[in-house]
């Protein structure tokens, strides 16, 4: 089923992740695709994530295409102006992509090359309104397309953001410009994500757009300083002291997921699962078998 | 309306109109450089973000904070400063202008950088300010009521 018809049906959806390699090899994407095909419902491909030059989001989205697996395009503001944006989305609707995901992206101090220029002509919100002007047959110039894309247009949250009334202001913003599903920052703080999604159901955000809450399985200790270290995410304290005592980490992060999966799925307006394996996409097979998706998946979403 | 995500077919300002309105921009600029360290857009937003210049975020958003700001309300790109759109949340609920908001700031028309925006308003290149909000928090609970309207 297309992640677009999975969104209208009442079941839960399970997105992955795929980060591009830093060079030209796109078997490096086909031989990752492997671990999420026929598991996942789509995958995600960053954009330069971490304001890291990578292969393009694009062309790695047709390579998922190719290889039987639903992408889902991630499109940053930070490295293009709108007429680059326009004409990359236009590039990859002719390349049969539906899905995308307009995100703001990490400024570029984050990254290897510190001296970029940050872009940011439009933000994630005006993307977001830009893409369903297309889906609608219009370019920002006000020029009528002969044939108009048809996108599926995502956005991202981070529920653990301070103040959240501002977090969710921002949010009603995007399901306005025209967002169907927003996916989340990795989830690690239930307590304080289990309030921001109150607060999304009771402003009626649910109803308008499906939630992915984010679930990052963590490989080591490192990782979790790694992750620490990147805007906008917090580590629960007994995490990283479960982390640090486990004699095997990694089995340890597994666990960890497979607790944060099963209590993010019990939760009222979570839509699914969006799954970013950072650099570990092996794990996929074995995380679901772990948390018994399949029998997870029966039935409708709480 | 694509009239209200952008300014569209707007001519390019030129240099000679720059040249004659540098005394306006100078004048606006002994007001708003101290006061809300203007970053001289000419695009002003300023009355829907509780009067302070959200231009200086890093990534000059005009539509509320990015992901990566923190727990505590910190920037993404300079942890140990507030993040801008933090600092305008919390005065837009000092002074009752929290429904302001909920509105999508149009993109930034990137031709009236270092114009001057009061004659930009003047000259109907930008909309007017919002000076006054009635029954702010009554709109905010029908704006939350009603939802976002999706037009698809």
């Amino acid at each position: 089923m297309a992640l677009k018809e999975k969104i209208d049906s009442k079941q839960l959806i399970l997105c992955g992740e795929i980060s591009p390699p830093q060079s030209c090899d796109g078997d490096v994407i086909r031989e990752k695709a492997r671990y999420f095909k026929g598991l996942v419902d789509a995958v995600n491909i960053t954009d330069n994530q971490t304001a890291i030059a990578r292969l393009s989001s694009i062309a790695s989205a047709k390579i998922l295409l190719d290889e039987g697996v639903e992408p889902i395009m991630q499109m940053t503001c930070r490295d293009r102006n709108r007429l680059a944006m326009q004409s990359d989305l236009l590039g990859a609707a002719a390349l049969g992509l539906r899905n995308l995901l307009c995100v703001t992206g990490d400024y570029p101090t984050f990254g290897d090359q510190p001296e970029a220029k940050g872009v940011f002509d439009l933000d994630s919100i005006q993307l977001i309104a830009a893409a369903s002007h297309m889906n609608q047959g219009l370019l920002l110039s006000g020029h009528e397309m002969k044939k108009a894309p048809d996108f599926l247009i995502g956005a991202a949250a981070n529920p653990c953001g301070q103040p959240m009334e501002m977090r969710l202001i921002r949010l009603h913003k995007k399901i306005q410009a025209g967002a169907r599903f927003i996916q989340t920052q990795a989830v690690f703080d239930l307590e304080l994500f289990s309030r921001w999604l109150q607060q999304a159901v009771a402003w009626g955000l649910t109803e308008k757009a499906v939630i992915l809450a984010g679930v990052l399985p963590l490989k080591s200790v490192k990782a979790v300083r790694h992750m620490q270290q990147v805007p906008g995410v917090r580590i629960d304290e007994g995490y990283v002291h479960r982390m640090q005592q486990a004699n095997d980490p990694q089995e340890e992060g597994v666990k960890i997921a497979v607790e944060i999966i099963h209590a993010l799925v019990r939760m009222k307006g979570v839509a699914g699962i969006h799954l970013m394996p950072v650099m570990w996409e092996s794990i996929t097979p074995i995380l679901l078998r772990e948390a018994g998706w399949t029998t997870l998946n029966q039935g409708e979403r709480p | 309306m694509l009239k209200d995500l952008l300014s569209y077919h707007q001519p390019p300002i030129s240099a000679h109109e720059r040249r004659v309105t540098r005394l306006a921009l100078f004048v606006e600029d002994v007001f708003k450089a101290p006061l809300f360290h203007c970053q001289r857009c000419g695009e002003c937003i300023l009355s829907s973000t509780a009067f302070i210049c959200s231009q200086n975020c890093p990534k000059r958003l005009r539509n509320g904070p990015c992901g990566g700001t923190g727990a505590d309300g910190s920037c993404e790109v300079y942890p140990e400063k507030k993040c801008v759109w933090y600092r305008i949340y919390l005065r837009s609920k000092t002074l009752h202008r929290v429904s302001l908001l909920f509105k999508t700031n149009k993109i930034h028309n990137w031709n009236l950088e270092k114009t001057s925006a009061w004659l930009n308003v003047f000259k109907k290149r930008i909309d007017p300010p919002i000076w006054f909000v009635r029954r702010d928090q009554e709109k905010v609970k029908e704006i939350i009521r009603v939802g976002p309207q999706r037009k698809d």
